[in-house]
């Protein structure tokens, strides 16, 4: 009987001790208000804060060729599975909504672009794919280009 | 007497938590359009995720959940007990094949770049058992894709199944190395099948039983029980984790997940289903690491992965180790019980 009792007894005890402790410990996480850090790199307010801009120049080929201004950021290749919160990185190319590739150095060669008006937008990456953000957000330049 | 230090410990394992998921990634972060991850960043938690008053509740429905299960199981138990030798059964004959098969599909899949993450293209990056684990991150490891495979066929052929129990054990180890603390996302919940592979070898439609090798590297019976309550505890360990660094730590990308992907609310709010997603995870969880209601907590989390998957329009081959390992505690329980083969041998009459 006391032994029947204590098999109910204890796993009622884990859950409540677990669910407890959480429900304690959560808020106090949840209150820094982050944005969710498997998406996201936040930078921290001492480290330097990328601004961002591009233009849009079409080539002799009729190519679009996006060049990339990013103040306090280093482009690279390289990518890994977990990185610093550091602006080091590369940039995600959006067209119409649907990304379009990965910038690793400052010069994205578009391709041509079919007739009409595009939204463009480029946003900054840490090596391992997370968008970057910084005191004022998330790092990102837009542009609305109409090819005719 | 025993209870405030149980309770010392829990809370230190859920502080740990807390603290250990702070480079957490997951799969199906991918799954989020540009728009959606522009509005994910400027989301602000929902008060439920920061209330200790609407957490604390919580808690309470959830033991209270928990006590109601176990006293209803404790009911039905006497019901489900002529079940017992048909599990046997199965678990000794076919069973084995619903873990090995899927995960070694799962394995050569990874390998060949079959099983990339959400958009990236097929074939083109191999990854270490999960899509987020890209071989490319890691140079100089290319050779684990190769190896992966034939770890893979071995499975799918049930060659040699308990030895390649043994080497999926080494893998994750090496996985870890590898890529590092991220790794714990996904370790727990291979090394658990991988485990139960050891334990359970590879059944009746396995190379193993042609070659009559089915207790070849069969570790010692009584140590037998030890292993299947390491495997139980390891996988309840895994969804307490994922469920405090992916759901209650990070509530708006699951949140943002669940509108991605059109979930049925049934007149709820986000938030509210992502908490109830959250508890369920971790009483689970809790519940497996405790070994009781191993049976229908497997089911439950056979459905509710089953659900999800099929809601974001996932391949189930993502959790192909999750669906053997739970089907093989659905077949053998909580207790373990060395599966006897109930097909008689004997020579063929011509």
């Amino acid at each position: 009987m006391k032994r029947n009792a204590l098999s109910q007894i204890g796993p009622v005890a884990l859950v409540a001790g677990l669910l407890g402790s959480l429900a304690i410990a959560a808020p106090a996480y949840n209150a820094a208000h982050e944005a969710p850090r498997a998406v996201f790199l936040t930078l921290p307010e001492t480290s330097p804060q990328p601004d961002l801009a591009f233009s849009i120049t079409q080539d002799h080929r009729g190519n679009w060729i996006l060049r990339i201004d990013a103040t306090s950021f280093q482009f690279t290749e390289i990518c890994t599975s977990v990185a610093e919160a550091v602006p080091v990185g590369h940039a995600h190319v959006i067209v119409n909504g649907e990304k379009v590739g990965s910038a690793y150095s400052p010069v994205y060669d578009l391709g041509p672009l079919p007739a009409g008006r595009h939204h463009i937008a480029v946003t900054l990456r840490g090596q391992d794919h997370r968008a970057l953000i910084g005191t004022d957000g998330l790092i990102v330049a837009e542009q609305t280009l109409t090819v005719t | 007497m025993i209870l405030p230090s149980n309770n010392r410990f829990v809370f230190a394992f859920s502080t740990l938590t807390i603290a250990m998921t702070s480079r957490a990634h997951a799969h199906e972060a991918w799954l989020l359009t540009p728009a959606e991850i522009a509005a994910l960043a400027q989301e602000p938690i929902p008060a439920i995720f920061t209330s200790y008053g609407i957490l604390g509740l919580a808690a309470v429905v959830g033991c209270v959940a928990t006590m109601v299960a176990l006293l209803v199981e404790e009911r039905l138990r006497p019901h489900f007990q002529p079940l017992g030798p048909l599990l046997q059964s199965v678990a000794a004959n076919w069973g084995p094949a619903l873990l090995r098969i899927p995960l070694g599909v799962m394995l050569v899949l990874a390998g060949t770049g079959g099983l990339p993450r959400h958009g990236t293209a097929h074939w083109v990056e191999p990854t270490l058992l999960v899509p987020d684990m890209q071989l490319a991150l890691v140079p100089g490891w290319d050779w684990l894709a190769p190896f992966q495979i034939t770890l893979g066929l071995c499975l799918i052929a049930g060659l040699f199944t308990r030895v390649a129990g043994l080497v999926l054990m080494a893998l994750v180890v090496l996985g870890w190395s590898v890529f590092g603390i991220k790794f714990i996302d996904y370790a727990p919940h291979f090394v658990a099948p991988a485990i139960v592979l050891t334990l359970v070898g590879g059944g009746i439609w396995s190379v193993d039983r042609l070659l009559q090798a089915t207790d070849w590297c069969a570790p010692p019976a009584d140590i037998m029980p030890a292993f299947w309550r390491t495997a139980q505890i390891l996988v309840g360990f895994g969804f307490v984790y994922l469920a405090v660094a992916y759901k209650l730590t990070q509530p708006t990308l699951l949140i943002a997940i669940l509108q991605h992907g059109n979930l049925p609310t049934f007149g709820l709010p986000y938030a509210v289903i992502a908490l109830i997603m959250t508890g369920v995870e971790i009483i689970c969880g809790a519940l497996l690491i405790a070994g009781r209601l191993v049976r229908p907590v497997s089911v439950v989390i056979i459905l509710a992965i089953t659900f999800l998957a099929v809601t974001l329009g996932e391949t189930p081959l993502f959790h192909a180790n999750l669906y053997g390992v739970l089907a093989m505690f659905v077949i053998i329980g909580t207790r373990w019980h060395a599966p006897r083969t109930t097909i008689a041998t004997g020579k063929v009459l011509a």
